[in-house]
């Protein structure tokens, strides 16, 4: 399979092509706390943060918390949604704990601060997929009409991060269940608060990344490039980001 | 996983490759213009990723130029997920990594 690449054509596993496609729908489909039209608000939303004045300064002071003012926004939002998406986007490195609870624990809730995450952390894949590719920002897809289910998982406690979320063994009935696909390892429960989340964000990731068994599979080769390039890659991309996880 | 991954096959490492200046390509094949790359498209200008482009693809093709996006791409959001619900290292990654962190200072990096 090829995607197009300016005027070029280039190799692309069928697998991930797959993956990207399915990853725009989902922004656009209704989620479990937010709809089609609110889940595209929040990509479009964390794509205007990296010109977002606001956010600049924050971005260069010693401290973010130190700087008030008011994001440059569409105000299709609440202004905590806005808040988070700007963060998330711009300076996820310097999150607090009291700056998450505060959202978590206030207007916004802990369920829509996860899809926040969610979205805009598939939403950052695919630009950057783009970006790196040389390809323009893809255009968003039109909203998908439907209610959110709000449905929150039984199961879930705030025993492991700053907000509450699901370990495998709590998952019930009517939960969406994503640890038999993509494993149960902490990043799988980061968003398992909202469980069809992981989904959306892993489904994807996989794609772009490896698969939870094929990481330490040295034996075989799923890439093009070697498992030694991809960690390198790997490695220097979170050192940008400043995260060690 | 570089050092898991480069013992695997009995290759040589080098984990300042990560954490460095962005000359030091780890001692994996084509290491330098592929962290090049990560720093383009993560922090550079337009203009310094149009450059390196064409130097990632000539040195791993175009499919391995693509897979080398979409590594980037996977990490530059995974991270929004730990930095932004503050998960905590596994205790048994906590143990296998900690010679590594102490000697890339990567502890300094909160998430």
């Amino acid at each position: 399979m090829m995607i197009e690449v300016g005027k070029a054509l280039l190799p692309i596993r069928p697998e991930l092509m797959e993956a990207l496609e399915a990853a725009w729908l989902t922004l656009a489909t209704p989620g479990t706390w937010w709809t089609g039209t609110e889940r595209i608000a929040i990509a479009t939303e964390a794509r205007r943060a990296q010109s977002c004045a606001l956010c600049r300064r924050r971005k260069e002071a010693l401290s973010p918390y130190s700087i008030d003012g008011r994001h440059d926004s569409l105000d299709a939002l609440p202004p905590e949604a806005v808040e988070a998406i700007h963060r998330l986007a711009t300076d996820a490195g310097r999150i607090t704990e009291k700056w998450v609870r505060h959202l978590a624990d206030g207007a916004l809730g802990e369920e829509r601060y996860i899809e926040i995450v969610s979205v805009v952390a598939i939403i950052t894949a695919l630009d950057t997929f783009d970006r790196a590719l040389g390809r323009p920002l893809g255009l968003l897809p039109e909203p998908v009409a439907g209610q959110p289910s709000q449905h929150r998982p039984a199961g879930a406690r705030r025993a492991l991060a700053w907000v509450s979320t699901l370990a495998p063994q709590d998952v019930g009935p009517s939960d969406p269940n994503p640890f038999p696909v993509h494993g149960d390892k902490n990043i799988h429960l980061a968003l398992s608060l909202v469980p069809q989340e992981v989904f959306n964000f892993f489904d994807l990731d996989v794609e772009l990344y490896l698969k939870d068994h094929e990481i330490r599979d040295f034996s075989h080769e799923y890439r093009t490039i070697s498992h030694r390039q991809i960690e390198l890659i790997a490695g220097r991309a979170s050192a940008v980001n400043k995260c060690f996880y | 996983m570089l050092r898991e991954s480069s013992t695997a096959d009995s290759s040589s490492y080098d984990l300042t490759a990560i954490v460095g200046d962005g000359h030091a390509g780890g001692g994996v094949p084509h290491g330098v213009v592929l962290v090049a790359f990560v720093d383009a498209v993560l922090s550079g200008s337009d203009a310094e990723l149009r450059g390196v482009r064409d130097s990632v693809r000539s040195a791993v093709g175009d499919a391995g130029f693509v897979d080398a996006c979409a590594t980037i791409a996977s990490f530059n959001a995974v991270v929004k997920l730990a930095d932004g619900t503050g998960i905590p290292l596994e205790d048994w990654k906590e143990g296998r990594t900690r010679d590594i962190r102490e000697a890339l200072s990567i502890d300094a990096f909160r998430a």
